[in-house]
């Protein structure tokens, strides 16, 4: 046998078809079987919970109101983004626009420029001045149901509908508003801005899933959203900076967002240069995190301290305060001490023991006596006091 | 697969051509380009099959001294391999370097050495060998483990037997062999010699001297030939932790200096290692006991369990006819009363000599001596009230007639020889 033989080799490597064969492939292929089930059903569950979009089917949003007016030969087309809007006509297009609080002020811009009819859902200061609407927006603080009381005929259409939540306080004589409740708040209002009409339904709750079968909720939102065979819908988020468009606008919508990332001061390509170093990053990352081998198990022993069990009786005593038990132990150590040095047992009894020791120190029995077998202390100053005399009679006892 | 620290510096390289294009295209293609070279690198890397290793560890070293072990890396292949090799062991096994970069030829042997300092007693075992060959672009290559096994049997340290020298005097003083010669308990006779002027002329055998027509002396020498019994308890107890070690360390300790000093007085040592089953024993006599004893006791651990105090008894009984001294080397405090120590002591006691080691725990005598608050007061209490405890079972096992023992664990060994040599010395064997 040759020495070469002694050596020990790794083992070919395993193949797939092995590996299969134990079942740890199968097993792998069903977690990423179930994975990607998961993930489509995941993927497919209706993922809308956006307040007034018209595919949100909760009662926040506006899906019932989008259907009706499909329903009615109006296309409703909802837009992600200001600038996907791109309408084509104008004059025969709704351009509805939800939460208008969010709209940055270069969108405000934009939707004073379109010559189309604008509806917008909520309201802002801001928009209702831009848009020439002549009303500040205030909470509703009395809830109620009111009459149209104006001469739009959408409004008289439907009757009365229910002023909640945000409502619109007139700046003039208030001949735009209607459904004002008590407080003179309105939820609807309409104005003619020259050639478009600009309405705002400043309670929303009015056009959503929950409230639109109540009052004249539903013909107010068909008539006011369904005047042209185009509704183009967008509910800002905050998020998107990007204008309104449409044919003739004469720009792309988009706003220039991106910041040149590179300071002049530095010198160009620097931002990318770092970029490949965060790539290197990664692989130094695998460069150091692949083991030289496993690591090898260390069975440790069990690691109790031997003066554990005497600590938990300490921690005892002081926890019942046990003066007494704690005295009377120091107390008998301490005898027990002093009989060994001095030759007295302790089957000698206590008499015998305070004798010697009052001949061993000079001291009256008495105080021998009330020293080792007096009562037992009340606090943890006597305590104290008491360990403070037991160590000067016991340094006493072993003095030469 | 494993990658060096090579691919990371080329991929640091990409920074340069990616800001000169000003493109992050650019330095995405430069790093795949990295990624694909590594990866032909491993291709091309010599298997890791083709090299094999040899393990070689010696039998036993004892504690706190080091030992080297050696790795043979060879060259199974038609190609020359270079790598490097991790020689993994245990943690405890103290190895000071493990990784060896190799580059053989084909057929080569390289040995390498690995020095391990063990700091536990016991099996200390190897970990695989892991073995990575380099592809020629030193990019990346391949990594396998390989098993290899192989331990490293350490031996109690033994540092007690600083204390052999100054207890092998005292026995000689005993013994026959120096100028103090004494007869009486312990003693027995030995061989009548010529007298010489120094010699107490009471050892004057008078009898001898007439039949022989010269003046000839008796001379004494300690009993030999008895038997010691030396059991560890490595129950529960002997787990907790006096100071830096466990109890059954002192315990050891003491073992292996009763051992030494025994056998070098002439008797016949037998030690066990004992809690509910034998977990060791060693029984040589003569100059292997040693060796067998530092063995045997090695791999010994303590183990959570109440000892079996009767089967101790049985086995004693079994093991030696004759009257022994047994050692017991155990833990005396309160719970000794109702363990069955008291009545195994006194079973043993009946027919033997028997003496009880235990560890004393240094940190009761600082709780003891402690002053500095109410908190320490309580602690003092305590510690006082573990003292008494533990005073009253030394009692009751001396009120049997047994020995104890109860030291600080570094002097229970040379405290247990004492008392070996007292009893010695008066006979009491």
């Amino acid at each position: 046998m040759s020495a070469a033989t002694e050596f020990r080799t790794a083992p070919p490597p395993v193949g797939l078809r092995e590996r299969a064969g134990r079942g740890k492939l199968g097993i792998v292929a069903l977690i990423l079987f179930v994975a990607l089930v998961a993930a489509l059903a995941i993927g497919a569950r209706p993922g809308d919970y956006v307040a007034l979009s018209t595919e949100n089917s909760t009662p926040t949003g506006t899906r019932a109101v989008a259907q009706i007016l499909r329903d009615h030969g109006v296309a409703v087309r909802q837009v992600d983004r200001l600038a996907q809007t791109r309408v084509a006509d104008p004059a025969a297009t709704t351009v509805v626009i939800a939460e208008p609080h969010l709209l940055t002020t270069g969108q405000l811009g934009s939707l004073v420029d379109y010559p189309g009819d604008l509806v917008l859902l909520g309201s802002s200061d801001e928009s209702l001045e831009a848009l020439g609407v002549p009303a500040r927006e205030q909470i509703v603080g009395l809830p109620e149901t009111a009459a149209a009381q104006c001469e739009d005929p959408d409004a008289i259409a439907a009757g009365s509908v229910r002023v909640d939540g945000w409502g619109l306080e007139a700046l003039d004589d208030g001949s735009d508003l209607c459904f004002v409740q008590r407080g003179g708040l309105a939820a609807f209002a309409r104005v003619d801005d020259g050639g478009r009409t600009v309405t705002v339904i400043a309670s929303t709750a009015l056009v959503t899933n929950d409230a639109l079968a109540e009052h004249g909720h539903a013909a107010l939102a068909v008539r006011a959203l369904g005047r042209h065979p185009d509704v183009v819908w967008y509910v800002a988020d905050g998020l998107d900076p990007s204008l309104l468009t449409w044919a003739g606008s004469g720009t792309d919508g988009e706003v220039p967002t991106e910041v040149e990332a590179t300071p002049d001061f530095l010198p160009p390509g620097t931002g990318n240069a770092i970029y490949a170093l965060a790539l290197t990053a990664l692989l130094a990352a695998f460069w150091q995190a692949r083991r030289f081998g496993a690591l090898v198990r260390e069975p440790l022993p069990v690691v109790v301290r031997a003066s554990e069990a005497t600590r938990g009786r300490a921690r005892l005593y002081r926890r019942a305060r046990a003066t007494g038990r704690a005295a009377a132990s120091l107390r008998a150590a301490a005898a027990l001490r002093m009989g060994r040095r001095i030759g007295v047992g302790r089957a000698d009894g206590r008499e015998a023991l305070v004798s010697a020791v009052s001949r061993a120190t000079g001291r009256t029995t008495s105080d021998i006596e009330r020293l080792l077998y007096g009562p037992p202390p009340a606090d943890d100053a006597s305590l104290l006091t008491l360990i403070s005399e037991l160590d000067a009679l016991e340094s006493e006892v072993h003095r030469p | 697969m494993h990658i060096t620290g090579w691919t990371v510096a080329l991929a640091a390289l990409g920074a340069i051509p990616a800001a000169l294009a000003e493109s992050r295209n650019v330095a995405w293609l430069w790093i795949i380009g990295v990624v694909a070279l590594a990866l032909l690198d491993v291709w091309m890397a010599p298997r890791t099959s083709r090299v094999g290793v040899r393990r070689q560890a010696p039998g036993a070293v004892r504690l706190s001294q080091s030992v080297r072990t050696t790795l043979d890396v060879a060259n199974l292949g038609r190609r020359r391999v270079r790598g490097a090799v991790r020689d993994a062991w245990q943690p405890s096994a103290g190895a000071a370097s493990t990784r060896h970069a190799f580059s053989l030829a084909p057929g080569e042997v390289q040995s390498f050495g690995t020095i391990l300092r063990p700091t536990r007693r016991g099996d200390r075992q190897a970990g695989a060998v892991t073995v990575r060959t380099y592809g020629p672009l030193r990019l990346a290559g391949r990594q396998r483990s390989i098993e290899a096994p192989a331990h490293v049997r350490v031996l109690p340290e033994f540092a007690s037997r600083r204390h052999l020298p100054s207890r092998l005097v005292q026995l000689r003083e005993i013994d026959g062999r120096t100028a103090v010669r004494l007869k009486g308990a312990g003693s027995e006779f030995d061989s009548l010699r010529e007298y010489v002027i120094g010699d107490d002329v009471r050892s004057i055998d008078w009898r001898g001297t007439a039949r022989r027509g010269e003046v000839v002396v008796r001379t004494y020498r300690p009993e030999r030939d008895r038997r010691v019994v030396i059991a560890l308890d490595t129950a529960r107890l002997s787990a907790a932790r006096v100071g830096d070690a466990p109890r059954l360390d002192a315990s050891i300790e003491a073992t292996l200096l009763l051992g030494a000093l025994a056998s070098h007085a002439g008797d016949r040592v037998q030690a066990t290692a004992f809690d509910r089953v034998e977990r060791a024993r060693a029984a040589s006599s003569g100059p292997q006991l040693m060796a067998e004893l530092a063995d045997a006791l090695a791999t010994v651990e303590p183990s959570l369990l109440e000892p079996d105090w009767p089967a101790l008894v049985r086995l004693v009984q079994s093991r030696v006819s004759q009257r022994s001294l047994v050692v017991l080397l155990t833990t005396v405090d309160t719970s000794a009363m109702d363990s069955g120590l008291i009545e195994a002591v006194a079973a043993l006691q009946k027919r033997h000599q028997v003496l009880v080691g235990s560890v004393e725990d240094p940190e009761l005598g600082a709780m003891l001596a402690d002053r500095s608050d109410a908190e320490a007061a309580y602690g003092a209490g305590a510690a006082a009230r573990a003292m008494l405890e533990r005073e009253a079972a030394a009692t009751r096992l001396r009120q049997l007639g047994a020995e104890v023992v109860l030291s600080l664990p570094d002097d229970l060994a040379p405290a247990v020889c004492d008392r070996y040599l007292a009893l010695k010395a008066a006979g009491r064997l």
